[in-house]
């Protein structure tokens, strides 16, 4: 039958009108969102601030995933495990400390998640009072922080999910002082899992952060790589800096993971040498060889506390997460009943309430885009794309009839229609909103 | 999955009533003689993703996830208008990353090329471009609502027969019983223990389980009930496991008889067509181990089970009309026609079939490429007998052409041109989420 023709190429692409009318149905991040600023950008694509433009005009964060190029040509190469991860899992979870996702946004080959907004991060609360304050953090600050996150992290682990990526950027904290954990990115479902978890990331957490069993090479691992991650955020807020800032050994040029000397000299510093009686699983670990090379250090942890905080507020608690065996380490739920966190003063639900109003971290600054805005233009208005899906329609409608009309009077045997009335539609199947001077696209 | 199945996207969002099912063929149904071409069609389209997935390595869980995925999209679009082919690649390409198990865009590419284009599908329209892949992944997601996390029965049967914590139990021959399952808690009722099978059985019941993505089941039930009714099936089926039981039951005492009495006409007022599960499920109230306590115990709508059970039983009596070449042993299908369920499934059809048997044999007829005539239709039973009457790949490749070709001369012809309006029903469901 059809084998050419004008109908054969509908039938070769016949997701061309499907694609047309998505299209046309689809309201776009620009006729839904006032994009008001830049907040920051990463390996997986830029952060934008953005307010809706329904009748609440709420404030939103909106994630645009970077699209994939070959030169200056985006064109489709399939959507990143991360990406599918991050909307995946945010689709299934709801918790007063985890960032909400309200919705994503398919749209001319890029992904939007828009996310609830959040004033602050962790990482801009240290920087406030190391940079401005020049005071440590509050007492009450503190422990709400780390009791919210823990929070968050426990419903997380409930639902069998691994963060992963727990760092003071991650952490976010909105203008009412409620703790949100954020960027789901590198998390994963942890039941009986198809593949290990080894398998599909080679390194997970950022290395300041990363526990020793991943650090000894460790290939299974679980929720205790998150509570590890968890007690250097804890003792980052409490002394203002980072507590284990090693460098990191890269990947080699075939990719093997290197052993992370630096690093694992860092804890071992602070935390002493890890002990076979305290960690026999230590053994087994891969690189439990390199490690026992390396030079032996007494566990000082109580000094390092009590000379960066002038103070054993939470040490015990501190202590505990930093244990060396993940078996030992304090669940999420554990810490938690942790008594510091049942003293006073007890944690709040805002975690600024205890503050004046001049010490409240300053707001999230927003920039205008120096790179050309990744988000196009609100051009492309319903109306517009609208009536291209009808061009498409009628001309489909004329290519059918010319085709009908070729048949009535040709046998199969001839080319019905012309080749050439197909290159204006197969220029315009892609030109829906692509085109948008995105050059001009400037935010604020 | 492992997340709350309560609180998932697969319950709040995608358990689907028959009025939205039947809105979402309504289209595809003015290009077809009847609702019987579409249930084949389902059963083709699932073979393929099957038989696709098995190239591409993919786990069970996996085909599972981009069958539903495939289902879920059928739910807002028709076949007519788009093309099942790339559709149900894109579906394996998403289900591999969303179960963490990814394979390389271009695999999937070369891999469906290959198995579209043999002389069983003879589809040789597939792209070879990794970009139109892409692309319709893109579009894919975004009708999923971007919902990816699925939960499969597989998990439940797991749990029930208590072999969540043995992911291994099973080896190659087995197909892929038991790996790869999620355990974690039961997540609905209040039943405890675990239901001791014999090996042979459990298999019996997964491969139940994969039979029913043959079917919409997956868009209509929840999966925990999809397994407890694969199970229930099994109870009846096995004939190892059924033979046991019968052999107890010849020392049922009177008082024992009343109760498992009683729990029948709670299990299943309404199926007077399942007598053999029936039963023996009176029978088992004998075994050291009491099954059907155990199945009480459950907490779920027994009678909603006998209903799901009528259905795969159903979907066999109309696979048996479809040839194709077997893609795996890892379907049920065959204990099914082997065992004197078949009868089971006969009768069925004879209760209740009619309707679906007229638009079986229609496509039966077409297929053997005669003019379906009014006097066919109304003989069923005749056309049922009729060795020939097969419904083929070849022929459904065909019939989805057709369709298309007869939706786009629709299209041309009619004055207006616009846009059918997507199913009101999921818009509801939509804004809901």
């Amino acid at each position: 039958m059809l084998e050419e023709g004008p109908m054969a190429t509908l039938m070769n692409d016949p997701m061309r009108l499907y694609r047309a009318r998505r299209d046309a149905e689809r309201k776009r991040v620009t006729e839904k969102y006032l994009i008001e600023g830049f907040i920051s950008s990463g390996t997986y694509g830029r952060v934008y601030k953005a307010k809706s433009r329904d009748s609440d005009g709420r404030i939103h964060a909106i994630k645009k995933f970077k699209p994939d190029k070959e030169g200056d040509i985006i064109t489709y190469t399939g959507i990143s495990q991360s990406a599918i991860r991050e909307i995946a899992l945010n689709r299934e979870i709801s918790h007063e400390n985890v960032v909400a996702l309200k919705e994503v946004i398919l749209e001319d080959k890029s992904i939007y998640m828009v996310f609830e907004y959040a004033e602050h991060d962790f990482l801009q609360v240290i920087h406030h009072h190391s940079q401005t304050l020049r005071t440590g953090i509050t007492l009450p600050v503190l422990k709400s922080l780390t009791y919210q996150l823990l929070n968050g992290l426990l419903y997380l682990h409930t639902v069998h999910i691994i963060h992963r990526d727990l760092k003071p950027a991650n952490i976010l904290i909105t203008a009412s002082g409620v703790v949100k954990i954020g960027d789901l990115g590198l998390a994963r479902l942890t039941h009986q899992p198809l593949q290990p978890l080894f398998a599909g990331d080679k390194v997970v957490v950022t290395i300041w952060y990363r526990a020793p069993e991943l650090l000894l090479g460790a290939k299974h691992y679980n929720k205790a790589v998150d509570v590890w991650a968890v007690g250097c955020v804890m003792a980052e807020l409490a002394s203002l800096r980072p507590i284990f800032k090693g460098e990191e050994a890269k990947l080699d040029s075939k990719k093997n993971v290197p052993f992370q000397k630096d690093q694992l000299l860092k804890i071992f510093e602070v935390l002493g040498t890890p002990d076979e009686r305290e960690w026999p699983g230590v053994k087994t670990l891969p690189e439990y060889q390199n490690m026992k090379r390396l030079d032996v250090y007494k566990n000082h942890l109580l000094d390092w506390f009590q000379s960066r905080t002038r103070s054993t507020e939470g040490y015990e608690l501190l202590r505990l997460l930093f244990a060396y065996d993940p078996d030992n380490r304090l669940t999420a739920k554990e810490a938690l009943q942790n008594k510091w966190f049942h003293e006073d003063p007890k944690p709040t639900a805002n975690a600024f309430q205890s503050l004046p109003p001049h010490q409240i971290p300053p707001q999230r600054r927003i920039s205008h885009d120096d790179a050309p805005s990744m988000i196009p233009l609100p051009a492309a208005s319903q109306s517009q794309a609208q009536s291209q899906v009808q061009a498409q329609i009628a001309q489909v409608q004329a290519q059918a009839q010319a085709h009908l009309s070729a048949q009535l009077s040709h046998s199969h045997s001839g080319k019905p229609g012309s080749a050439a009335s197909f290159a204006s539609l197969s220029g315009g199947a892609t030109g829906i909103g692509s085109g948008h001077a995105r050059k001009k696209a400037r935010i604020g | 999955m492992a997340t709350d199945f309560w609180a998932s996207s697969h319950y709040n969002r995608w358990v689907l009533d028959r009025a939205t099912l039947k809105q979402a063929r309504a289209e595809d149904l003015q290009y077809v003689d009847g609702p019987g071409y579409l249930d084949f069609l389902n059963i083709f389209f699932a073979n393929l993703i099957s038989k696709l997935g098995k190239k591409l390595q993919l786990r069970q869980r996996v085909i599972a996830t981009a069958t539903v995925f495939f289902r879920r999209f059928y739910v807002k679009n028709a076949y007519c208008e788009t093309d099942p082919f790339i559709v149900a690649a894109a579906c394996c390409y998403v289900a591999a990353k969303a179960e963490e198990s990814p394979v390389h865009i271009k695999n999937v590419v070369s891999e469906a090329r290959m198995l579209f284009s043999n002389k069983e599908h003879g589809v040789k329209t597939f792209p070879s471009d990794n970009s139109k892949l892409a692309e319709m992944e893109f579009y894919l997601v975004d009708d999923l609502e971007c919902d990816l996390t699925v939960f499969h029965p597989y998990r439940t049967l797991m749990t029930l027969v208590g072999k969540e914590g043995n992911p291994h139990a099973s080896e190659a021959e087995a197909g892929e019983v038991g790996i790869g399952v999620d355990d974690g808690p039961r997540y609905w009722g209040t039943g405890e223990g675990k239901l001791e099978l014999q090996e042979g059985a459990v298999q019996m019941a997964w491969f139940i389980i994969n039979d029913t993505y043959r079917s919409d089941l997956c868009l209509l039930y929840p999966p925990h009930l999809i397994a407890i009714a694969a199970l229930y099936m099994t109870l009846a089926l096995h004939s190892h496991t059924r033979s046991h039981i019968q052999l107890q039951a010849q020392s049922v005492s009177p008082q024992q008889n009343s109760q498992s009495n009683h729990s029948q006409s709670q299990s299943g007022p309404s199926q007077p067509t399942r007598r053999s599960s029936r039963s023996s499920v009176t029978a088992q109230k004998k075994q050291p181990q009491d099954i059907i306590g155990f199945m009480a115990g459950l907490n779920v709508n027994m009678a909603l089970i006998a209903t799901i059970a009528q259905e795969i039983i159903s979907l066999y009596a109309l696979w048996d009309r479809y040839k194709e070449d077997a893609g795996g042993t890892d379907s049920a299908r065959g204990s099914f026609a082997h065992s004197n369920v078949g009868t089971l499934a006969g009768s069925k059809r004879a209760a209740s079939g009619v309707v679906r048997s007229g638009s079986v044999m229609s496509a039966g007829t077409t297929s053997s490429g005669a003019t379906p005539s009014a006097g066919d239709i109304n003989d069923p039973s005749l056309i049922m007998e009729m060795p020939q009457q097969v419904v083929t790949p070849a022929f459904l490749v065909q019939l989805l052409s057709r369709m298309r070709e007869a939706r786009l001369t629709d299209l041309a012809q009619s004055a207006s041109g616009r846009p059918v309006a997507v199913n009101k029903m999921l818009e509801r469901t939509q804004a809901a989420g």
